[in-house]
């Protein structure tokens, strides 16, 4: 399945600065389409994930237009061809 | 008028000529420098009138900023008048554009430097109404200067209307073809300058430079105006960075509610780029290993031998600061990982390195530990997070509170104190970590309970004599000490009283802020606890409380002296309710009795109205002879002394809150040195501890930080 990840700003730096990444994978599940991602951009996976592997606090990742955490986490399953974007939450202080 | 005198001005060669009038370069016969002198036009005058002329002229007279051509004299003449200007000589922005390809670095430092000239004069009411390619000269120094603030024409409808329907080829009139792809929709519908048109022609000047082109295409002001008022901007190409072209993109948004509304927005937008700013990312075909960040748009610190150093984290970045040996002046540079707080700070210079250590957390992507080893010119960025818990323990990493340097005869052996509380330590210089374990499973943890600042490893002491034992400083937990090399703990907190729980004097739980020791005497240990200070003699076995006198036992940051193992500096706090110095006035106190009694140092301090927080790793010695002491307060003041304490002075304001100082006095750099080396006094051991002397450990004395509240 194909899916697109959308890459906020302050993490292009580490997707040679593109916005946009396609990836494949035979998975359908979000964890399935961040390992693919992580596959391409290692160093994408420690700023989304913690080492329990749950998305940080202040990271939102949204499946269409869903936040992750409210359709099954990780687990959410994916449509083929979905667009996943990566967001930082509103914080700052 | 060539060789005439205007004033004592000797027009001495024309170097320009426009709409606004001639400009000739001329020389200041009283104070013999050339200058730039513009003798207005004739029909500049007819258009604005002679007096609002003259008082636009003043107005922008009273500008004073580097990147902004300053007007030194406005002189009369019998029809008009002349306006005497900082001779800039260099190459105008846009030819320089066309004729060179800008690195995206150099658009971003020229884009900083137009921009905060712009914030400097619409700060001061001043628009600038023809911001263009030709009005920005970059000099042969490299630096940014913005001619004619304030002087342009102003269009009135009439005319704009008359531009905006000329099919005339730009040929006709060039001051038409240089102005008008910079003018924004709305001065183009015949609305006045403003703030905002600035910022437009702003985004036009920043396209055209990283583009060479000109965001907006016609061959006739007709067809010009319309694409600027209706068309989106041609799209940027690919290389330029995405935070770069989005500033551009809402520079040009033709909505003013959704550009910039002020300059400074844009100034601290691009300096965000550029301290963030990564250098050639990999493409994913490319080999991903270790990347490097660049800190840029930053004036780095060219370090010498000799050199005091001073590294400052902050709640928002770090700071570093240098001085010669003498401690008088100060260069600062930063902030480094803009946005990111930095709780720890260490300089390493063993086995012949120079490497700075940051523990950055983000409070979105997380918290991680970079290096620097030319003094913050470029930084490690890691592919991955360096220090993480083991997945059977269930545990995140919340923060780095401490990095700590190993015994100099283990060069590349650090160790990390992180929230939750964990030690963690590296064999190979950082490049792998582990948890000690030793510690970690004490039968102890499960029972910490953590306080208003989490629950946190902040302090770490190594025994200078004997490698195997070791302090920690846990809040809220206690002391805790190895003897075996991290192996097996035991809880030292005997006499130290708590307040917050029923039992005062528990085996262990006490809200431990900072601990310090002394390497000539190692085994004596001074503490600033939640409430209370003590000091053991015996390796904390024991510890007696020495608060005589103080103005409250409350308090975060503490010093050791470098040649005095009696002699310690604090700050007290009023209370854990109000963390703040008592009574407005920020006092540092000092025993030179190992805490028989304390006398407060406020010479030059503020004693009225000082209500300053000095957190756990705010304060520092240096290691020179007087000693220099630092400390930085969490509303961004850092006060210096160098004569031990005797006077103060402010050295930097304004800063995000100061969690962490850091010192460092250095030496052995590879090149000649230019700076007069330091009275660095070698440590005398006193007799009954000669034995327990050791070789200074390195040119470090690193606070800790505190986030305070446990």
């Amino acid at each position: 399945m194909t899916f697109f990840f959308w890459i906020p700003g302050s993490l292009r730096s580490l997707t040679g600065g593109r916005s946009q990444v396609e990836v494949e994978t035979s998975g359908g599940t979000l964890q399935d389409a961040l390992e693919a991602l992580f596959a391409a951009y290692p160093a994408i996976r420690d700023r989304v994930l913690t080492e329990r592997k749950e998305i940080r606090e202040h990271v939102n990742v949204f499946v269409g237009i869903n936040e992750a955490r409210s359709t099954g986490g990780l687990a959410t399953p994916l449509a083929n061809g979905m667009e996943i974007s990566i967001i930082p939450a509103i914080s700052g202080g | 008028m060539l060789g005439e005198k205007l004033g004592h001005y000797r027009l001495t060669a024309k170097i320009g000529e426009g709409g606004m009038g001639v400009v000739y370069r001329a020389r200041d016969e009283e104070l013999n420098r050339d200058v730039a002198v513009k003798v207005l036009a004739a029909g500049m005058l007819e258009n604005l009138g002679k007096d609002h002329l003259l008082r636009e002229a003043q107005t922008a007279s009273a500008l004073n900023h580097p990147n902004i051509c300053t007007i030194y004299q406005i002189g009369r003449l019998e029809d008009g008048f002349y306006l005497v200007m900082e001779l800039v000589e260099g190459q105008p922005l846009n030819e320089m554009a066309r004729s060179t390809k800008l690195t995206t670095e150099a658009v971003t430092r020229y884009g900083v430097q137009i921009a905060d000239a712009l914030a400097h004069a619409h700060d001061r009411q001043i628009v600038h109404r023809d911001l263009k390619g030709a009005n920005v000269v970059i000099t042969h120094d490299g630096r940014v200067k913005v001619l004619d603030f304030g002087l342009a024409r102003r269009l009135d409808r009439v005319t704009v209307d008359a531009i905006t329907r000329s099919q005339a080829s730009f040929e006709r009139d060039r001051s038409i073809a240089g102005t008008l792809p910079y003018m924004a929709p709305e001065v183009l519908t015949g609305e006045a300058g403003s703030y905002q048109s600035d910022i437009w022609a702003l985004g036009v000047l920043l396209y055209e430079t990283v583009t060479g082109k000109l965001p907006f295409g016609g061959s006739t002001p007709y067809g010009l105006s319309a694409a600027i008022l209706h068309e989106l901007p041609r799209p940027l190409p690919p290389s330029v960075p995405p935070g770069l072209s989005a500033v551009i993109l809402r520079c040009l948004a033709k909505d003013l509610k959704d550009r910039f509304q002020r300059a400074s927005e844009i100034r601290s937008t691009l300096e965000a780029i550029q301290s963030a700013a990564i250098v050639s990312e990999p493409r994913r075909d490319e080999p991903t290993g270790s990347r490097t960040l660049v800190s840029r748009g930053i004036q780095h610190l060219d370090v010498k031998n000799g050199d005091v150093l001073l590294f400052l984290g902050t709640t928002k970045g770090a700071f570093l600061a240098r001085s010669k040996s003498d401690r008088k002046h100060w260069e600062v540079a930063g902030p480094y990982f803009h946005g990111h707080a930095v709780y720890s700070l260490a300089y390493d210079n063993r086995s012949g390195r120079h490497r700075l250590w940051a523990s950055t957390g983000s409070p979105l992507w997380g918290t991680y530990l970079r290096s620097s080893d030319d003094f913050g010119k470029t930084w490690t960025n890691p592919l991955e997070a360096n220090i993480k818990f083991p997945p059977e323990s269930g545990l995140a990493l919340k923060n780095i509170w401490k990095i700590a340097l190993g015994p100099p005869e283990a060069p590349d052996k650090l160790y990390c104190g992180v929230e939750p509380a964990a030690l963690f330590e590296s064999q190979d210089a950082g490049e792998s970590w582990s948890l000690v374990r030793g510690l970690f499973d004490h039968p102890h943890r499960p029972r910490w309970m953590p306080g208003q600042g989490g629950l946190c490893l902040h302090t770490i002491l190594l025994h200078p004599a004997d490698a195997g034992r070791m302090h920690v400083g846990i809040s809220a937990a206690g002391v805790y000490r190895t003897d075996d090399g991290g192996r097996t703990w035991q809880a030292r907190n005997r006499g130290i009283r708590v307040t917050f729980m029923p039992e005062r004097y528990p085996e262990f739980g006490q809200c431990v802020h900072k601990i310090v020791r002394h390497p000539d005497r190692p085994d004596r240990l001074f503490l600033q606890n939640h409430w209370g200070l003590y000091r053991s003699d015996d390796g904390a076995d024991t510890w007696n409380d020495i608060a005589h006198g103080l103005p409250s036992d409350f308090g975060f940051a503490m010093a050791t002296h470098p040649h005095d193992p009696d002699c310690v500096y604090i700050v007290p706090m009023e209370s854990d309710e109000f963390r703040c110095t008592p009574e407005g006035r920020l006092r540092v106190y000092r025993t030179q009795s190992a805490g028989a009694s304390w006398e407060p140092l406020t010479r030059g301090l503020p004693q009225q109205g000082a209500y300053e927080t000095v957190l756990r790793d705010g304060m520092v010695t240096d290691a020179l002879d007087p000693v220099g002491i630092y400390f930085g307060t969490r509303s961004g003041k850092l006060y210096a002394s160098r004569d031990a304490g005797k006077t103060w002075k402010a050295l930097l304001d304004g800063l995000p809150q100061i969690v962490c100082v850091a010192s460092a006095v250095v030496a052995e750099l590879a090149g000649p040195s230019t700076s007069k080396p330091p009275t660095v006094k070698r440590r005398r051991p006193s007799p009954k501890n000669a034995k327990e002397s050791v070789a200074k450990r390195n040119g470090t004395r690193a606070t800790e930080r505190k986030r305070s509240r446990r």
